[in-house]
Parts: structure tokens; C-alpha cells; sequence
């Protein structure tokens, strides 16, 4: 095996794994917690794996009590390292032996074998086993005995290692125990696991290949694509050399380690995936229509044109006290009031008082608006997903309000406002009323003192009778000229509303836009491109 | 067999004179086997055992003999038996049935004939004694009426109340209770009720076991034929098979006993017997077998711990209908989780117990057996019998009879002794009234526990929608729906003075009857008010039920992610819109007939009905209550004088209380729809009935006070 392609499966293999934290991190309250754990815990182990001796493979002898397991250890070392016996369980502790001893302490260590269990195998004292230089055979206790309720060594271990020689025997080879616990799940780490079937000086031949074959069935029937099944004996020594080819070739490629981790990465996902649906790419801005019709809701709720048509109103109405044309005011005062008669008295001026309020939202309403965003937005996402939306848009929504209302009640016009000019135009009024008062009393006077004779006028003007035609006309330009003006200036408070108006509507909106950007859009932003990378990184770990 | 047991009562229709030369036929029979028998001394250690047998008729001095020949004739007539089994199991059912009948005829003549049995001729007398072992058995000794009136009555009782149990909602634990109903309610049909009424009936020895412990080979030792299949293969043992004595064959073919199973036929013509077409464990077959002894059956199960789960229900099932476990394990096995498990269970239910070590070598058996009799001490279970089967060569699916040689006196003994037989009996069923005291109430708490989450739940979706009616109310109550829109268009309104405009003088007939043009604005603006409001307090409540539900584990969890459940339903929003305007419309109307005007202003005023009700609703929304005027509130807001001025204030709030009271009840009908969607979730997951667990409860003392 060449470096480069080596490295190339490591960097492979890191890149999944990097994928793989990403997965936990963004997946912090999207996926169910006990699959975040085994990730956790799963890179943890990856990590630990891949700092540890590159040049070792840990081999487990695993299988239930009375399979031979420690007389299989015993055949393939050697030497006689384990304790045999017959009474049951008899593997307490995980004995190892090592084959060429050099940095495999850390892993040992880090696999919580004993000291004293452990023993090296020099492989200057025999010839034809440098072969299996780098192996490190752990015989493992049993894992279906009423010990190991209570004692998950074996366990432990089976999750630990590289490579799974499951030892059987003719009587167990089809226990729940193994086959429910263990194969059915790791059934897609093939080339990882070795099935061998123990014991077979017990079996007439024909017998033997029967029930070869049909472990292999059985086998194949749980999802183990090619099953590899070694028939051995460990009291005869039949089996033990094909047992040492198939460990020295996994031994030699030095792969297992890498392909352990692989498949076990590989069984992980499928188990996250499979509560999600197909990866789906979100669009992670927010397009310029909706972003609009949250501005839109937004308004409604603030009530911004129903602003402007309240302000252009009520400029109008208040402007008849200040420019219009004094007479028609005083007329219609004379006409009967119902609120004077009903003595509501004072009413008046409070509704004149009412004007003058803030301006606010509706907090419904706005949190309806957010909503119907956000919904919009994920309405393709799984229903975790969608929560998450919905939570980031709302992350502020009694702010949002609050925000809203504080925010244009510094652009909402007091609406008792009272622009200059309407004060010029009152002057005005008020001179030509004089005027015409005046006028009319010289016409009078006139009248009184030149046609009806009533005595001497004091000045020669007053009592001049030629002058009053000009006079009456003068009044009635005057008059004219005041009803005109106070035309002219119902239109042009008409038209300044008007403009001031949109002006107000317009500067509202863009605040209200600007809001919601901070508040609204950025968070549902995030959240959407949290999607994005969060099933990009799901992508690059299925591989 | 029977047909051809027939045939001799003929042969030797003369009498006892026949009796001594049939006995020596016999003898030479015996001693030649045909079809790979015992030897012969274990033949005649069966008939000197049977002609022991004391019978319930008082044995006469000829009776002996006469029933020696019978006896004689029986084993005469297996050989011929066991070649032409396919002849006679056709005619074994319509024989089976000739022959009840005729054991009941006998049965009746034996009443008539209480004494000796001589008169009557040789010809019945021949059949008599000879289908005497057979009717006898069938004849049954009751229980003392009374007693067994009431416990058969407390039995079906108690069944009702089981069968009546169940287990909608996924709590943790249902399904464990679910299997647990359908144990006791098999064990209560095969096996409970059928042995209160029939105590001797023979007594059924399961033997259960890991697979290749070598509980087939075994059985077909112990019956000395092979009735079941052995191999390599595992697991090997897919049906049940049960070896009983032929005596006995139709008590097992029609009794009630393990009535729930079917039984199958044969499926080989030859001498063996195997299982056929694997038929699942629905069924067993049955197969008479000679060499056992009577009153005794054995019943070969499949394994408790192999990867075919429905082999570990089977097996269990069929401990359930046992009188005696037989529990075989290995050298290798002892030590198993699985079949420690099955110890438990035996110790648990007081069932009577026999353990075989089998399969041990030679060389290590006693440090085995040594370390195995200390494991069962400290487990309790160290009075328990114990046979040892040494580690040997299986011939032909049977092993050598040196090795059982124990076992088969156990099981002679036992088919002897009556009384200890029954007791044993006896025990295993006391044990299991005994376990039901304890399975029985752990049902029904569980059933409790499925009511009391349901209640919870329920009162989950109470109680969000209950919190999200209160916040209505303080809302429509401080004026906190008076803003944004409502509150520009109130402002327009009252500004324009439009609000003035709504009073108009009546003058002499004339009155305008153009409202003011700012007043549809302000109604719909004050209706999208409310309904959003609505529908925003709608969603708060769906989601908080949900996140209630999610807290609740098991059930709460499932039920919680049925999707849509979060958001307040698609209609919501038009029946809302419905339902205000609705709202609205009444309160117009309540102002037109019922607002009362004071008749001095009436005579005087007229005003726009429309408005007017626009006012009182923006007071009655608590205009004034919050800053929102500039001015002080003084003692009530403009509305709220405005109207007291026109309608009086006794009126006033008499019409404010009726549209209070009627906006909240068109909400409260909003939201009893919505609620409607959560019971519905509810109502499928299964509505658990609350009386089932105290049935239960009373069934079970019913039964403790008839025993």
C-alpha cells in the first residue's frame, strides 16, 4: 500500500469525520440527542484511533461462553496464555498479545488492558510469523453469560477494535445473543469481521459442511453481503493456519483500523439520516417579494397609511380654524350644536385634544406577520427545522414592537402642529375682515350721512355719495378677495397634507424596512443557511 | 392399534384359558424385537408395574390375571402396531370414537356392577378389564361441586376482565403489558381451566431449553422412538411435538388442554415421525408413543434463545401449559443469561422444576457439576432434582439408555405414583393462581397508568387554551388592541369630525341619512384588530400544548409530532373573520334595540347607528384605560360619556355586559374547535376504559376467595 493512497484514504476519512462535527455542531437541537452522543463519542474514539500506533491491528476474539475463544488464543499465539477451563464463564479479563511490541503501550493502554494480561510475542523466536508482525490478538471475555450482565468489558471491546473474529460453535452458532446484538447491526463491516466456526472435531465431516453452510445462509439472510467463514478445530489444529492468513493479510494491508472506522461512520449516518428527508438546498436570502410583504404586514400593523389619511384629514379639518374664511366659521357656529345641547360640554376640546397621541403597533399583528414569513420560508423543511425558523424570527418580536412604536413616534408628526404660515394667512384674513369691516362702515357712514341726509358728515369722504360705488366695490373685492384667499389656502394646506403625507408614508415605510432587517430578516437568514450547511455537511459525510 | 387390540378379544374370546399361553407368546415376542425396541426386560418391567395398578373397582381374585391379559394383549398388539401405523392412524380417529363410546358403556356397566365383574359373559368381560386402564383414566374424579362451581366461575370472570383490557397509548411499558395479557390470557385458556376441571388428567412434563442443549435427542430417548427430528442444523426444533402414551392420545387430541393450538397430523408414513413442512408455532404435533409410560406426556419445545424470535414465544407459551418443567442445559450453557432467565421464571412462578445437565465430558464432570450445584444454591434453587447425561455418540437421534437410565426411573415413578404425580400437579397449578395475584394487579395498574396520562393530556390542552382565553379577556379589557391602525383610524375619525357628525339634530322630519363616509374604514379596522388577535393567541395556545405534550415521555412525545398539531388550523382564520363581523353586526344591533335613548335627547337627536356602535366598541375595548390619551382620563373616557350622555348609563351597561359576554362566547366556540383537533388525536390512540382495571381488580379477589 502506497503512501500516497494512503494518506489519501486518511484524508478521505478525515474529511467525513470533519463533516461529522460539523453535523453535531449545527445539529444542536435538531436531531434526537442520543444520535449526537454516539457521534460525539464516535469521533472521540476516531480521534484516540488515529493518534495511536498507525502500525498495529487490533484483532478480537469475541463470542459467547464455552465457543473456545482462549483455546483459539492459545492456537494462534503459541503459547499458553489464556486459562482454559471448563466451568462457566471463564474469561474474566481481556488478555492481549502482541506482535512486535514497539508503540503498541499507548494503545494498549488506551484499549484498558491490564498489565498483567498482556504479553508480547518477539518475533525474532519464530521464522515464518513475521508475518503477523503489528497484531494485536485480544481473547475477549463472553458476552452472553449472567456475568456479563452486569460487566460490559466485552462490549466495550467489540466496539473498540479493528477487526471481529466471531468465534461460534456448532451448538451456539445461531444464538440470539451474537446475531441480534451484533451482526445484524454491524452487518455492513464485511471486511471487517471473521466468522469462525469452532469446535469441529465434535462434527462429522458431512456434518461439518452442513453447518458451515448453513451459518453462511444465516448469515447472508442478516445482511452480511460475502460471509467468510473458517472452519476450525483449536483442540486438533485443523483451521488455525487459514485463521493466521486471513489475520496476517488484514494485519499486512494495515487497513482495518481505517475501514473499522469507515463502516461504523457509514452505520451512524444512515441512522441520522434515516429520520430526514432527502437533502434539500434553501434559498438562504430572502427574496425581495416576501421581504416586501413582511414590510407591507408590517405597516398594516403599525397602521402607516391609515396615518397618513388620519394626518391629511385632520390638517384639513384644523385648517378651517386657521385659514379659513372667518365669516363662513362664525356661521357655522351659529348653526344648533348637538353636543351643546346634550351638555357634553368640553367634548369639543378633548376631541381636539385627541390628535395629539403616539403612534403604535399591534403586537398580534406583527407576530402574525413574522409568522406567515417564516412559515413561508421553511415550508419545505422537516418540522425540527421549520421550529427552528420560527423561533429565529421570533427572537425578538416583543422588541419588534417596542422597536416599531419607538422608532416612528420620532416621524409621526404631532398632528396639533401649527405651521407658520397659517398664522400669515390669518393675519391676512383678519386685515381684509378689518378692511371690509371698515369699508363697510365708511359705506355707511356714507350711506347715512349722503343719501339719507342725516346730518353733516364729519369729513368730506365719508358723506361723499360718488364714492360709494367705488366703495361697494371695493368691499366687494375685499370679500372676494377673502373668500379667494381662503380658497387658496384650503387648497394649498389640501396639497401641502397631500405631500407631507407621502413624505411620512415613505420615510415610515424605509424605517419599518430597516427594522425589520436587523430584527427579522438577519436572524431567519442564519437559521436558513444553518440548514444549508448542516446537509452540505450531511452530504460530504454519506459519501 | 385399537382396531387391531380389537382383533384379539376374538382370538381369545375363551376366557382366562388363554391368559398363560398368550403370556408366553408374548415373552417370545418380546424377546425377538422388530422394530429396534428396548430390550426386552424393560417390557416386562412395564407389566409387572401395570399389573400392579390398583384400579378405582375393587380388584377381584380373578382380576389380576384378567387384567395381565389385557396388559398382554396391549403389547402384543404394538408390534403388529408399529408396522401398519399408516392403516391404524387413518382408522385411529372413527376408532377413537367407537372406542369412547365404548368405554363409556363399560363405565356404565361397571356402575351396575360394583362387585366382581365375572357375569355378563367372557366376551365383554374380556373387553371390559381391557378398556378399563383406558376408561378409567377418562372417567373423571370432580371437584366437590360447590367449590368448583364458584372457581369456574371467578376463571371466567377473571378472562372477561383480561380479554377486556387495552392498551392504546404508547407509555413506556405498554407493549411489555400487551404481551403479558395475551400470556395470561393463553395460559388461562389452555392450560388454567382445563386442569381446574380435570385433575387427573395426565400430567404434562415440558421440556424447554438453549438450542442444541439436546432436548430432542432426549425425548426421543425417553420414548424410545423418534418422534422428533435432531441435527446439526440450528436451531432444529421448530414445532412443538408432544409424545404421550396412546392411552392418552385422545385426551390431548380433544381436551380443552392447550386448546388454543392446532393440532397436527403426522407427516411421515414410516416409523418416524418428523415435523413435516415447517408449520410454525401456531401448532404441535402429536405422536403416541408406546414406551412412555402413562399419565405422563413430554413435550419437546423450540429453543429459548436462538435468532427466531417467534421459537422463544412458542417455547414460552408452552411452559405456561405445563404441569412439570424439564429445563435442559449443557456443559457449555449453564452459565447463559437466557437460560438462568428461564430459572427465574420457574422459581417466580413456583412451577415444579427438573434440571438435566446434559452433554458433559466425561473428564470434567464433577468440577462441573460441582460448580454448577453451587450456582443453583445460591440461586435457591438447590432442592431442585438434577440429572447428569455424560457426553456421548448419538445414534439414529437417540442416545445409549445407560446414560437416562436415571431419568427414565424418574419418569416410571412418576407415572406410578398418583399421589405424587397430582401433587405436583397440584403445586405448579397453585403456583400459577399464585403469580396471578402478582401479574394480574400489574396489569391493571398499567391500564391505570395509560388513564391517568390520558387525563393528563387532556387536561393539557385544557389548560393552554384556558391561559390563552384569560389573556383575551385582560386584552380586550385595558385597551391594548387600540393601536397601531384602530388607533389612526379612531384618530381620523374623531379628528374630522365625523365623530361630531354622527349626532345630527332632528330637524322636523329632515334628518340625513348619509353616514359618515370614515366609518367603514374604522369597523374593519377594528375587526382585522380582533381576529388577528385571535389567531395570534390561537397559534400561542397550539404550540403550547405541543411543547406540554413533548414534555410528557413515551405517549406525549409520539402524539406530539403528528404534524399540523403546532399551528392553529387553516380554517381558524376564516371562521375568525366570520365570527367577528358577526360580533359586530350584533352590537349594532343590540344598540338599535336596546339602546334606550333618554327621551328628552330623543326627541332632539338623532344619530347614525353605525357609528355609534363604533364608539362603544372602541370604549368598550378600554379606550382611556391605558396612557394612550394625551390628556388625563379622568373619570371615563370620551366614549364612554358620549354614550351615557345618549343612552343612559344604566343602559349603557346593560348593553356592555351582553357584548362582552358575547364576544367571549363566540371565542370560546372558536377555540372548543380547535381543541377538537387535539381529543381527536387523543380519541385515536385509544380510549382506555377506566372500569376494565377495578373488573380486574375484583375478578382477582373473586378468584383468591374460591380458592
Amino acid at each position: 500500500m502506497s503512501a500516497v493512497s494512503m494518506a489519501e484514504r486518511q484524508y478521505g476519512l478525515g474529511t467525513r469525520l470533519a463533516a461529522l462535527s460539523r453535523i453535531v455542531e449545527l445539529g444542536q437541537a435538531r436531531v434526537e440527542p442520543a444520535l449526537l452522543t454516539e457521534a460525539a463519542q464516535l469521533l472521540l474514539r476516531a480521534g484516540d484511533r488515529m493518534k495511536l500506533s498507525p502500525d498495529h491491528t487490533v484483532v478480537a476474539l469475541a463470542g459467547g461462553t464455552g465457543s473456545g475463544k482462549s483455546s483459539l488464543f492459545n492456537a494462534v499465539s503459541g503459547l499458553e496464555l489464556s486459562p482454559i477451563g471448563v466451568r462457566r464463564p471463564t474469561t474474566a479479563r481481556t488478555h492481549a498479545c502482541v506482535w512486535g511490541l514497539d508503540g503498541a503501550g499507548p494503545l494498549l493502554d488506551w484499549l484498558q488492558i491490564q498489565w498483567r494480561h498482556r504479553f508480547a510475542r518477539a518475533s525474532a523466536l519464530d521464522k515464518g510469523e513475521s508475518r503477523l508482525h503489528g497484531l494485536i490478538l485480544l481473547d475477549l471475555p463472553d458476552h452472553d453469560s449472567i456475568r456479563a450482565l452486569t460487566d460490559p468489558e466485552a462490549h466495550r471491546l467489540i466496539q473498540a477494535a479493528d477487526l471481529i473474529v466471531w468465534v461460534l460453535d456448532p451448538q451456539k452458532y445461531a444464538d440470539a445473543s451474537v446475531h441480534r446484538r451484533y451482526v445484524t447491526d454491524l452487518a455492513g463491516h464485511d471486511a471487517v469481521t471473521v466468522f469462525v466456526l469452532n469446535q469441529c472435531d465434535r462434527l462429522a465431516p458431512e456434518e461439518e459442511a452442513e453447518c458451515v453452510a448453513d451459518l453462511a445462509d444465516l448469515l447472508r439472510r442478516e445482511g452480511v453481503a460475502d460471509p467468510q467463514v473458517v472452519a476450525t478445530s483449536a483442540t486438533t489444529g485443523k483451521g488455525i493456519d487459514d485463521l493466521k492468513a486471513v489475520l496476517a493479510e488484514a494485519v499486512a494491508a494495515r487497513r482495518a483500523a481505517h475501514q473499522r472506522l469507515e463502516a461504523d461512520l457509514d452505520r451512524l449516518m444512515l441512522r441520522i439520516a434515516a429520520d430526514l428527508p432527502e437533502i434539500r438546498h434553501v434559498e438562504p436570502t430572502v427574496d425581495g417579494v416576501r421581504r416586501a410583504g413582511l414590510t407591507g404586514a408590517l405597516c398594516d400593523a403599525v397602521g402607516v397609511s391609515a396615518l397618513g389619511e388620519a394626518m391629511e384629514n385632520v390638517y384639513g379639518v384644523r385648517s378651517i380654524d386657521w385659514v379659513g374664511w372667518p365669516y363662513a366659521r362664525w356661521a357655522a357656529k351659529l348653526r344648533p350644536d348637538p353636543a351643546g345641547t346634550l351638555r357634553l360640554g368640553g367634548v369639543k376640546e378633548e376631541i381636539r385634544g385627541l390628535v395629539g397621541s403616539t403612534v403604535s403597533a399591534q403586537p398580534a399583528e406583527v407576530d402574525n406577520a413574522v409568522l406567515s414569513l417564516a412559515n413561508g420560508l421553511s415550508a419545505d423543511m422537516p418540522e425540527v427545522w421549520q421550529r427552528g425558523v420560527r423561533e429565529a424570527a421570533r427572537s425578538g418580536p416583543g422588541r419588534l414592537t417596542e422597536a416599531l412604536s419607538r422608532e416612528l413616534a420620532q416621524v409621526a408628526p404631532p398632528l396639533d402642529r401649527v405651521p407658520a404660515w397659517w398664522w400669515l394667512l390669518k393675519i391676512w384674513q383678519y386685515l381684509l375682515v378689518v378692511m371690509s369691516v371698515a369699508g363697510l362702515a365708511w359705506g355707511g357712514s356714507i350711506l347715512a350721512f349722503g343719501v339719507f341726509k342725516l346730518g353733516r358728515p364729519p369729513a368730506q369722504l365719508l358723506g361723499d355719495v360718488a364714492v360709494l360705488p367705488w366703495l361697494g366695490l371695493m368691499v366687494i373685492s375685499v370679500l372676494g378677495l377673502g373668500l379667494l384667499s381662503g380658497v387658496a389656502g384650503r387648497n394649498s394646506v389640501l396639497l401641502g397634507a397631500g405631500r407631507e403625507r407621502d413624505r411620512l408614508e415613505r420615510d415610515m415605510r424605509r424605517r419599518v424596512g430597516a427594522i425589520t432587517k436587523d430584527m427579522v430578516i438577519e436572524p431567519v437568514e442564519r437559521e436558513m443557511r444553518r440548514y444549508n450547511e448542516f446537509f452540505d455537511a450531511m452530504a460530504t459525510a454519506n459519501r | 392399534m385399537k382396531s387391531a387390540a380389537r382383533q384379539t378379544p376374538d382370538s381369545s374370546a375363551n376366557g382366562d384359558g388363554d391368559a398363560v399361553p398368550e403370556e408366553s407368546a408374548i415373552d417370545e415376542h418380546s424377546g425377538t424385537p422388530e422394530s429396534a425396541e428396548t430390550p426386552a426386560e424393560q417390557t416386562i418391567v412395564f407389566r409387572a408395574i401395570q399389573g400392579d395398578d390398583p384400579g378405582p373397582h375393587p380388584p377381584d381374585v380373578g382380576e389380576p390375571e384378567a387384567e395381565a391379559v389385557p396388559d398382554g394383549v396391549d403389547t402384543e398388539t404394538d408390534e403388529p402396531a408399529a408396522a401398519p401405523e399408516a392403516a391404524s392412524s387413518e382408522a385411529d380417529e372413527p376408532e377413537a370414537d367407537a372406542s369412547e363410546t365404548d368405554a363409556s358403556e363399560t363405565d356404565a356397566s361397571e356402575a351396575d356392577e360394583p362387585g366382581g365383574g365375572d357375569p355378563e359373559g367372557d366376551g365383554t368381560r374380556e373387553d371390559g378389564p381391557r378398556e378399563t386402564p383406558a376408561g378409567r383414566r377418562r372417567r373423571e374424579l370432580p371437584l366437590p361441586e360447590p367449590v368448583s362451581a364458584a372457581l369456574t366461575e371467578a376463571l371466567n370472570q377473571l378472562r372477561v376482565a383480561v380479554k377486556g383490557l387495552h392498551f392504546g397509548l404508547d407509555v413506556p411499558g405498554s407493549d411489555e403489558a400487551r404481551r403479558a395479557q395475551a400470556a395470561v390470557l393463553a395460559q388461562l385458556d389452555d392450560y388454567v381451566i382445563p386442569r381446574v376441571h380435570m385433575s387427573t388428567a395426565p400430567a404434562l412434563i415440558v421440556v424447554a431449553g438453549s438450542t442444541g442443549a439436546g432436548k430432542s435427542t432426549l425425548v426421543n430417548t425417553l420414548a424410545a422412538q423418534k418422534v422428533t427430528a435432531t441435527g446439526v442444523r440450528r436451531p432444529t426444533t421448530a414445532t412443538p411435538v408432544l409424545a404421550c402414551h396412546p392411552d392418552d392420545y385422545e385426551w390431548y387430541a380433544m381436551g380443552d388442554l392447550l386448546g388454543g393450538l392446532a393440532r397436527l397430523d403426522r407427516g411421515g408414513t414410516d416409523g418416524d415421525a418428523t415435523t413435516g413442512g415447517a408449520t410454525g408455532p401456531d401448532g404441535f404435533l402429536l405422536v403416541p408413543t408406546p414406551r412412555l409410560p402413562q399419565d405422563v406426556a413430554l413435550l419437546d419445545t423450540p429453543d429459548i434463545d436462538s435468532v427466531v424470535e417467534e421459537h422463544h414465544e412458542s417455547a414460552h407459551r408452552m411452559l405456561d401449559v405445563a404441569d412439570l418443567w424439564m429445563f435442559v442445559t449443557t456443559a457449555a450453557r449453564y452459565a447463559d443469561a437466557p437460560s438462568w432467565g428461564l430459572l427465574r421464571r420457574a422459581k417466580e412462578r413456583g412451577a415444579r422444576l427438573v434440571i438435566v445437565l446434559s452433554r458433559v465430558p466425561a473428564k470434567s464432570r464433577d468440577v462441573i457439576v460441582k460448580h454448577f450445584g453451587r450456582m443453583l444454591d445460591e440461586y435457591g434453587l438447590g432442592e431442585v432434582e438434577r440429572f447428569v447425561i455424560n457426553e456421548t455418540v448419538v445414534r439414529d437421534g437417540r442416545l445409549p439408555e445407560v446414560e437416562i437410565a436415571e431419568l427414565r426411573m424418574w419418569l416410571a415413578e412418576l407415572s406410578v405414583d398418583d399421589q405424587r404425580r397430582a401433587a405436583a400437579v397440584r403445586a405448579t397449578l397453585n403456583g400459577v393462581l399464585n403469580s396471578f395475584r402478582i401479574r394480574l394487579p400489574a396489569l391493571a395498574r398499567h391500564l391505570e397508568t395509560q388513564v391517568a396520562l390520558r387525563a393528563d393530556l387532556r387536561s393539557d390542552v385544557d389548560a393552554a387554551y384556558a391561559g390563552v382565553l384569560t389573556e383575551i379577556d385582560e386584552t380586550t379589557r385595558n385597551g391594548s388592541l387600540l393601536r397601531g391602525e384602530v388607533l389612526a383610524r379612531w384618530q381620523d375619525f374623531a379628528g374630522s369630525g365625523d365623530l361630531m357628525r354622527t349626532l345630527q339634530l332632528r330637524r322636523g322630519g329632515k334628518s340625513r341619512q348619509q353616514g359618515p363616509e370614515r366609518v367603514p374604514p374604522l369597523r374593519s379596522a377594528l375587526r382585522t384588530a380582533l381576529e388577528s388577535m385571535i389567531t395570534s393567541a390561537a397559534q400561542r395556545a397550539a404550540e403550547d400544548v405541543v411543547a406540554r405534550w413533548r414534555q410528557r415521555a413515551g405517549a406525549g412525545d409520539r402524539l406530539a409530532a403528528t404534524p399540523g398539531l403546532g399551528r392553529h388550523s387553516e380554517e381558524l382564520v376564516r371562521r375568525t373573520a366570520g365570527a367577528i363581523s358577526a360580533w359586530q353586526d350584533h352590537v349594532t344591533e343590540l344598540i338599535r334595540t336596546e339602546g334606550v335613548t333618554k327621551r328628552s335627547v330623543a326627541k332632539i337627536i338623532s344619530f347614525d347607528v353605525e357609528s355609534l356602535a363604533l364608539i362603544f366598541t372602541v370604549g368598550l375595548l378600554g379606550y382611556g384605560a391605558t396612557d394612550m390619551t394625551a390628556a388625563g382620563a379622568g373619570t371615563s373616557s370620551l366614549p364612554q360619556r358620549l354614550l351615557r350622555g345618549l343612552l343612559g348609563a344604566e343602559s349603557l351597561r346593560g348593553i356592555g355586559a351582553k357584548a362582552r359576554s358575547d364576544l367571549r362566547a363566540r371565542i370560546g366556540l372558536l377555540f372548543d374547535e380547535e381543541m377538537l383537533r387535539y381529543v381527536d388525536v387523543l380519541d385515536n390512540a385509544g380510549i382506555p376504559d377506566e372500569a376494565a382495571a377495578t373488573r380486574m381488580y375484583q375478578a382477582t379477589y373473586n378468584l383468591e376467595v374460591a380458592r
